[in-house]
């Protein structure tokens, strides 16, 4: 069974996590936002505006804002940082483990801006390695929600998650690819579209993409089951072994490198327990080149719906005697 | 100036000497970062004897004062201390590099109560303090954060970040202890990595500061029972100190940083301890 496709919906992450945040700081009055300079990018200025006493600036030290979030997490509160992919992830790689992961810490990063999606700030601000830097953390959740409502969702779970929750906020606005009854759960992926003939494993922007991708190779009799891997960790193992056993063959998509993202997460799982052809599409092993646009660089890059579909094709050919 | 009494000092000093003897045991099963704990150990034992609002049967209580060991290296000193307060039995100490064992040379949090942060890395410990000491402004809470630093230490940039974050929120429940020995793993701090004139540093970054002998028990007790030094600002004090103080052959030598002796060594060094524990209880007497 196909579900039907939703009418086009357009949403802002941003615009999401604006209203979210003040919803859950009226529910909770623990929950504080952390800001490097960053609260009216992220989104957090009606937070501000509500309650200018649980908005904490640190300017830029993102750093310290990490370890000091650690010491208020430990104390009772529960801070959101919202900051920028590059500053707040790959610079502080040893204040989330030491100081998040090793405390188990109820800190929610929303990292703003990963792979892309800055088309023309060159390879500073450009990161496609912030899944691959944080999976091998223990204790850390890592969600890259691909629509409105998961966001939503993700928004609001993060604040229930024993331990450090790291959010991927798309700077770009995201294609809705859920139903209304569609239930969020941490770590439990979900079938967008059922399929026989190949397992298509996306996630976070890529979700939307790869949807495109299934609904052009149905018009050439490819059947595409389509996942979405919204949380990375912990991974959703029973769902890649269940349709990876019914299609045979695997395909992942994702805008971050091929290097320790949703691919290698997933060629963990299959390598183990049911090991089978699979092909990874995502950023090779490089620093990013700048474009106009963000949609020319997915394109550059093989990441629109049409140059996935492609991708996928040549892939199965391979399975042509 | 206020001071301790004889018998308070009398204690103190048969806690902090009988603190360095067990150190010393505790080397018989592997390396210990030796002269850093013995510079901090007087610090810490009037911290947790005659300063710190703190209940060892309780270590989670809510309105308990935070002390975080940010020179977590310095971990042993800070153990020998909890243990004789009663957080944990004496038993624990002698499994020190011991499989599985609670006392690794950097304190865990969540290995034993009384630990606040996990530290080791250098320059994490005053950002997670000042976390901890903004909390309890947003809860109007009355809990002081103390965080214990190294001169060394001070080198790390993040130090600085929470420097200026903490005078910016003018966090006069947040007191650091500077433990300047003058020395690091390889030699002296002001050829490796100069961070003089520390007194003028925080000064500049809104903290109000002061120097204090950090061998002795009454500037110690005095300075840190009379925080803040300035209300709306945080407090730093300097305690100047002897690198492996306390054990004469060894004292001010950068090469004690971290050392595994042998047990003849170690039982010379012991017998060092003893006599310079008599002859500090001689001089209150």
């Amino acid at each position: 069974m196909n579900r039907p496709i939703i009418k086009e919906i357009i949403e802002s992450p941003k615009e999401v996590f604006r209203s979210v945040i003040v919803e859950l700081g009226k529910k909770n009055k623990n929950v504080i936002f952390v800001s490097c300079d960053t609260s009216l990018g992220t989104g957090a200025d009606e937070f501000k505006k509500t309650y200018p006493d649980r908005h904490i600036e640190f300017g830029i030290q993102e750093q310290n804002a990490i370890t000091a979030s650690a010491g208020l997490a430990l104390s009772g509160k529960i801070p959101y940082i919202g900051a920028h992919v590059p500053f707040i992830i790959c610079r502080c790689v040893e204040q989330i483990r030491n100081d998040l992961c090793v405390t188990k810490a109820n800190v929610n990063i929303i990292g703003r801006d990963f792979g892309l999606q800055f088309s023309a700030l060159g390879p500073t601000h450009m990161i496609t390695e912030d899944i691959g830097i944080l999976r091998t953390l223990p204790n850390i959740t890592i969600i890259a929600p691909a629509d409105g409502p998961e966001y939503r969702a993700a928004i609001l779970t993060a604040c229930e998650i024993d331990g450090p929750v790291y959010i991927r906020l798309s700077r770009q606005p995201t294609k809705r690819v859920n139903n209304g009854n569609y239930e969020f759960k941490v770590g439990k992926g979900n079938i967008l579209r059922n399929g026989k003939d190949i397992t298509l494993i996306a996630t976070s922007s890529m979700v939307s993409r790869s949807v495109e991708a299934a609904n052009l190779l149905q018009h050439e009799g490819i059947s595409v089951e389509v996942i979405n891997m919204h949380t990375l960790k912990p991974l959703d193992k029973e769902i890649i072994l269940e349709s990876s056993t019914k299609t045979g063959k695997v395909v992942t998509v994702e805008e971050h490198s091929v290097i320790n993202g949703l691919g290698s997460a997933v060629a963990d799982v299959l390598i183990q327990d049911n090991p089978i052809k699979m092909k990874m599409i995502g950023i090779e092993d490089c620093f990013v080149i700048v474009g106009q646009s963000y949609e020319e660089l997915l394109d550059y890059y093989g990441l629109t719906g049409p140059k996935i579909a492609q991708s996928i094709k040549s892939f199965l050919d391979q399975f042509r005697v | 100036m206020d001071n301790l009494t004889k018998s308070d000092l009398k204690l103190l000093i048969n806690k902090a000497y009988n603190g360095r003897v067990k150190m010393l045991k505790m080397m018989r099963n592997g390396s210990i970062h030796l002269g850093g704990a013995f510079s901090s150990i007087d610090i810490i034992t009037v911290m947790f004897n005659k300063v710190l609002i703190h209940d060892p049967t309780n270590p989670s209580w809510d309105r308990r004062d935070r002390f975080i060991l940010s020179a977590g290296h310095k971990g042993i000193a800070l153990y020998v201390t909890l243990q004789d307060q009663g957080y944990f039995d004496e038993n624990i100490l002698w499994t020190y590099y011991r499989l599985k064992s609670k006392v690794p040379e950097h304190p865990d949090e969540k290995s034993l109560p009384g630990i606040e942060f996990p530290t080791g890395s250098l320059g994490h410990g005053l950002s997670a303090g000042s976390g901890m000491a903004l909390a309890a402004k947003l809860d109007k809470k009355e809990y002081r954060v103390f965080v214990l630093l190294g001169d060394g230490e001070c080198s790390e940039g993040t130090i600085w970040e929470a420097a200026m974050a903490s005078a910016h929120y003018k966090l006069d429940n947040l007191i650091a202890i500077l433990d300047r020995n003058g020395l690091q793993v390889n030699g002296r701090t002001e050829d490796i990595m100069n961070t003089s004139v520390l007194e003028n540093k925080f000064r500049e970054f809104g903290w109000t500061t002061c120097a204090i002998n950090g061998h002795d028990y009454n500037e110690i007790w005095s300075r840190l029972n009379n925080v803040p030094i300035e209300v709306g600002k945080p407090s730093c004090i300097i305690a100047d100190t002897i690198k492996s103080k306390g054990i004469t052959f060894a004292e001010n030598d950068f090469q004690t940083h971290h050392c595994h002796w042998d047990e003849k060594k170690i039982n010379k060094a012991i017998s060092s301890v003893i006599e310079n524990q008599v002859m500090e209880l001689k001089k209150i007497e």
